[in-house]
C-alpha cells in the first residue's frame, strides 16, 4: 500500500503540490505563532518576577487577603533558619513593606516604602542591576532611600537631596524621618517606577519598630520549575499553619490569567486558518478521490479490503504531511530558535503598553521541541480528519458499481 | 441564449452535488468564523473606546500645559466655568462637564494605595457618559462624604460598600490634608486609569479640601457630534492642552490600527485559501466536461457562451457559499452581539486588561460587502486557467480521445 501511495503521490501532482503547500503553511504559521505567542507571554512573567516579584513568597496568613499589622509576620529569624537548609531554594530575603506619604520641600507623594536588605536583595531581585544614578543600598546607607525615577522626576528631587517621610509604624503608631536621596532606579515597570523606594532594613527597623518583623520573605529558587516541589518542602519545613507559601503562579495569578485569556483569543483566531486550509484540504482529496472512483472499484474487485482503501488513503496524507513538515519544520524551528535569542523588537511598544505591565520593547520567541511537536501533531490529525470524508464517499459504491463508474 | 447559459450553468453546478456542496460549506463555514471573529474583536476595541470616553477624555479633553505632564494640581485651568459655558454654546457640542483631579494615598485601617482622587459633578456625568451604567455594586450617590471606587482598586484595598476610607494629598498651599470617606458604590468603567487608581467625590467638596476656587478644574471634558468640532476647539483654546480622544490615547488608536491590520491580513489569507478551494473544484468540473465542450465548441457554438456559463456556474458556487456564510455569520454575530462571549472564569484578568467579562460584538455592513466582492471574486478569477485550457482546445481531437 506504501508503495502504491507514493506512485499515486507521484501521479497526481496537482492535489499532491496543493496539499504540500498548505500543510506547508498550516506548519509554518502555527509553529511560529504559537511561539511568537508564547515567548511574549513568557518574557512578561519572566521580566515581573525578575523584577521584584519573587518565585516563591510566605506571607503570615491574612496578610495578604485583610492586611494590617497584626499579620506581619513575627520571629522572622526562625523561619529563615529552617529556610536555608531546603534543596533547591537559592537565596531568600525578608522584606518590610509600608505604604506612606513622602514630600520634597514642595510636593509630595504616596509611595510604597520597602525596608530590604541590600546584599541579599541584590541576588534576587533586578533592583541592583536597575540603578540609574547614585549608589544602590548598602548596610551602611543609614537614612539613604534608593527611589524609582519615576517618583523622583514627580518629587522633582536631586542626588542628595532630603525627603520627609510620613506613616504608621509596625504598632499602629506615627513614623516620620527624613531620608536622603542616594540613587534612583528604572526597572521599566511604570508604576513600580513612580510608586516605590528602598531603604535598608536595618535602619527601616528602627523607625518602624519592626525588628525580627516583616511583611513577607521572598525566595529565589534555582530552578523555576521545580517551584511546585520547593514550596510544598517549604510548607513542610515550616510545619507553621499561621503562614501560607505561596509560589509565581498564586502571587501573579491575574497575569497568568490574562495570558490565558490572550492565548484562547490567539488560538480562536489560528483556528479559521486551520479550519480554511483543513476544507480546501479535504475538498483536494475528495476530488482526487472521486476521479478515482473507477480505479478504487478494480482494486477492491482485485481483493483490497476497505481496511486497505483506508490504508492507502492514509498514506498518501501521512507522506505528503510529512514531507511538508520536514521542510516547514526545520524553518520554522530555525526562525523560533533565531528569535528567541534575538528577540524582536518593537521600538515604543512598552511605553505605549506600559499600563499592561509591559517592560520592555524586545519581543522574544519561546522556542521549545515539545510546543512544536504538539503543533505538529495537531496539524497531522486535522490532514487525517480530511480523508474521512473522500473515504466514506468511496465505500458508498460496491466494488462492481465503482469499477464501472466513469 | 442567455437564458439558457443560465440555466445549464445552474444544472452543472450541481452536476457532482457532493463536490460542490464541500465547496459552499468550505465558504460558509470560513465566511462566518471570519466574520465572528471581526465582529468580536472589533466589538472589543469599540467598547473600550466608548467606555474610555465616557468615563474619561470624551471626543476632546482641554488640560492647562504640562498638566498632562507634572499631574500636579497646581497647573490647573483658572476660568474653566467660563470655557465650559463658552464652549456649550458652540452648535454639534453634546456635552461638557469639568473635573478636577489629585493624587495621593488612600488608606483603609489595613492597607494603602496610590490612587488619584477625582472630583465630579454626577448630574453632569450622568448626561455625559451615563456614568450610573459603570454601577457595578452599591449605589451612585456622592452625598455627604460619599465616595465612587474603581473596581481594581476596591481589590487591592479590600473594601467594600459602606468601608471607610482616608485620602491624604497635599493641597493647593503644599499642605498635606486628608479627607475621611465612606465607600458608596464600586464602578468598573474598563478604563484601566480609572478602574486601578480613582476614586470619586463630589467636586464641589474636592475644590473645598484642596483649597480650589470653585470657577477651577484640572481637565474639561467635551462630547462632539463632529469630529471637525476638535479643529475648531484647538484654535479657539491654544493656550491650553486641547487633545482629542485618539491624541490621548495612543495605545488604543495603535490597538485599533493594529485591528485594522489583523483583519485585512486574515481576510486576505482566508480569501486565499477559499480561492484555491474553489480554482480546485472548477478546474476538476471543466476537465471532467472537456469532452462535452469539445463536442458543443465542434456544433458551432461560441467560446463567450461557454465562458458565460463557466463563470456563471463559479459565480453560482460563490454566492451560494456566499448567502450560507453570511447566513450563519449574521446568527454568530448577532449572538455575540446580543449575548457575548462569556469568560467570566478570567474575570480578573479581563478587568485588569480592561475588559468586561462578557465581551460583545459588533456588526458592521461593511463586513458583509467586503467579503461579498472578496467571494465573487475570488470565483470570478478561479475560472481564468480553465478557461484558457477550453480556448486552447482542438474540439475534433477532444471528440476523438478517449474519455
Amino acid at each position: 500500500m506504501f508503495a502504491l501511495a507514493i506512485k499515486n503521490i507521484f501521479f497526481y501532482k496537482g492535489r499532491s503540490i496543493t496539499t504540500f503547500i498548505l500543510t506547508f503553511v498550516s506548519a509554518m504559521l502555527f509553529i511560529v505563532f504559537v511561539s511568537w505567542q508564547d515567548g511574549s507571554h513568557n518574557s512578561m512573567l519572566e521580566n515581573s518576577l525578575k523584577i521584584y516579584t519573587g518565585a516563591i513568597e510566605i506571607y503570615h496568613k491574612g496578610y495578604r487577603d485583610i492586611g494590617g499589622n497584626e499579620y506581619l509576620i513575627r520571629d522572622v529569624k526562625n523561619i529563615t533558619d529552617k529556610l536555608s537548609h531546603i534543596k533547591g531554594v537559592e537565596a531568600f530575603s525578608t522584606r518590610y513593606e509600608t505604604f506612606g506619604l513622602l514630600s520634597s520641600r514642595e510636593y509630595s507623594s504616596a509611595s510604597m516604602v520597602a525596608g530590604i536588605k541590600p546584599e541579599k536583595e541584590m541576588g534576587i531581585s533586578s533592583l541592583y542591576e536597575a540603578l540609574r544614578d547614585g549608589d544602590f543600598l548598602s548596610e551602611s546607607s543609614a537614612n539613604c532611600i534608593y527611589m524609582g525615577t519615576g517618583l523622583v522626576k514627580k518629587l522633582r528631587l536631586k542626588m542628595r537631596d532630603e525627603v520627609s517621610f510620613v506613616g504608621s509604624a509596625s504598632d499602629d503608631s506615627f513614623a516620620a524621618d527624613i531620608f536622603k536621596l542616594c540613587g534612583t532606579f528604572k526597572t521599566g515597570s511604570f508604576e513600580f517606577d513612580s510608586s516605590a523606594s528602598f531603604v535598608n532594613r536595618s535602619y527601616f527597623d528602627e523607625l518602624m519598630y519592626a525588628k525580627n518583623m516583616a511583611s513577607y520573605i521572598t525566595v529565589k529558587v534555582d530552578n523555576l520549575d521545580e517551584v511546585q516541589r520547593i514550596n510544598d518542602d517549604i510548607t513542610k519545613v515550616l510545619n507553621d499553619e499561621n503562614l501560607e507559601s505561596l509560589t509565581w503562579k498564586t502571587l501573579m495569578k491575574t497575569m497568568v490569567e490574562a495570558m490565558e485569556v490572550d492565548n484562547v483569543f490567539g488560538y480562536i483566531s489560528l483556528s479559521l486558518f486551520l479550519v480554511v486550509i483543513s476544507f480546501v484540504i479535504m475538498i483536494y482529496g475528495f476530488i482526487n478521490v472521486s476521479s478515482r472512483i473507477k480505479e478504487f472499484g478494480v482494486l477492491r474487485c482485485i481483493g483490497l479490503s476497505k481496511q486497505n482503501i483506508l490504508s492507502l488513503l492514509f498514506y498518501e496524507i501521512f507522506i505528503l504531511s510529512s514531507v511538508a513538515f520536514m521542510v516547514a519544520v526545520p524553518i520554522a524551528t530555525y526562525i523560533c530558535y533565531y528569535y528567541s535569542i534575538n528577540p524582536v523588537v518593537i521600538e515604543g511598544i512598552a511605553e505605549m503598553y506600559k499600563d499592561y505591565g509591559l517592560v520592555s520593547d524586545e519581543i522574544p520567541f519561546d522556542f521549545n521541541l515539545f510546543t512544536i511537536f504538539w503543533n505538529i501533531g495537531l496539524i497531522y490529525i486535522l490532514n487525517f480528519l480530511s480523508i474521512v470524508y473522500p473515504y466514506i464517499y468511496i465505500n458508498s459504491f460496491e466494488p462492481i458499481e465503482a469499477s464501472r463508474h466513469v | 441564449m442567455y437564458k439558457l447559459i443560465l440555466k445549464m450553468a445552474w444544472k452543472n453546478s450541481f452536476l457532482r452535488p457532493a463536490r460542490t456542496i464541500l465547496v459552499i460549506t468550505m465558504i460558509a463555514v470560513s465566511m462566518s468564523m471570519m466574520l465572528a471573529i471581526q465582529g468580536l474583536y472589533d466589538g472589543m476595541v469599540k467598547n473600550m473606546i466608548d467606555k474610555n470616553k465616557r468615563s474619561d477624555s470624551g471626543d476632546i479633553s482641554i488640560y492647562a500645559k504640562d498638566y498632562r505632564v507634572q499631574k500636579d494640581i497646581k497647573y490647573r485651568i483658572k476660568d474653566a466655568k467660563t470655557i465650559k459655558e463658552d464652549i456649550q454654546k458652540i452648535d454639534g457640542i453634546k456635552a461638557v462637564v469639568l473635573r478636577l483631579q489629585a493624587q495621593g494615598l488612600l488608606s483603609t485601617a489595613r492597607k494603602s494605595s496610590f490612587a488619584s482622587i477625582h472630583g465630579i459633578d454626577l448630574k453632569e456625568e450622568e448626561d455625559f457618559g451615563k456614568f450610573s451604567e459603570f454601577l457595578k455594586e452599591g449605589e451612585i450617590s456622592l452625598e455627604k462624604r460619599s465616595a465612587i471606587i474603581g473596581v481594581e482598586l476596591a481589590k487591592t484595598l479590600k473594601v467594600r460598600i459602606g468601608s471607610k476610607l482616608i485620602f491624604s494629598t497635599q493641597d493647593s498651599s503644599g499642605e498635606i490634608n486628608s479627607i475621611a470617606l465612606r465607600v458608596r458604590a464600586i464602578i468598573q468603567t474598563t478604563n484601566i486609569g480609572l478602574d486601578n487608581n480613582a476614586i470619586f467625590v463630589d467636586i464641589k467638596k474636592l475644590h473645598e479640601f484642596l483649597g480650589v476656587n470653585h470657577k477651577h478644574a484640572t481637565q474639561i471634558a467635551i462630547m462632539i457630534e463632529d469630529n471637525r468640532l476638535i479643529s475648531k476647539i484647538k484654535q479657539m483654546y491654544p493656550n491650553f492642552d486641547v487633545k482629542s480622544f485618539l491624541e490621548l490615547q495612543p495605545m488604543i488608536k495603535q490597538m485599533k490600527d493594529m485591528m485594522v491590520i489583523f483583519n485585512s491580513i486574515t481576510f486576505f489569507i482566508v480569501m486565499s485559501v477559499v480561492f484555491i478551494g474553489i480554482f480546485g473544484v472548477v478546474y476538476v468540473s471543466i476537465l471532467d466536461r472537456i469532452r462535452e465542450f469539445g463536442i458543443i465548441i465542434g456544433i458551432g457554438m461560441q467560446y463567450k457562451y461557454i465562458r458565460a456559463q463557466i463563470f456563471l456556474e463559479s459565480i453560482i458556487v460563490g454566492l451560494i457559499g456566499y448567502i450560507s456564510g453570511a447566513f450563519l455569520g449574521l446568527i454568530l454575530l448577532i449572538y455575540l452581539r446580543d449575548y457575548g462571549l462569556d469568560l467570566s472564569s478570567f474575570s480578573d484578568a479581563l478587568e485588569m486588561w480592561g475588559y468586561e467579562a462578557v465581551i460583545t460584538g459588533t456588526i458592521k455592513v461593511s463586513y458583509f460587502t467586503s467579503t461579498f466582492g472578496a467571494i465573487i471574486t475570488a470565483s470570478a478569477l478561479s475560472v481564468l486557467i480553465p478557461l484558457r485550457k477550453i480556448k486552447k482546445l482542438n474540439p475534433i481531437e477532444v471528440i476523438k480521445a478517449e474519455k
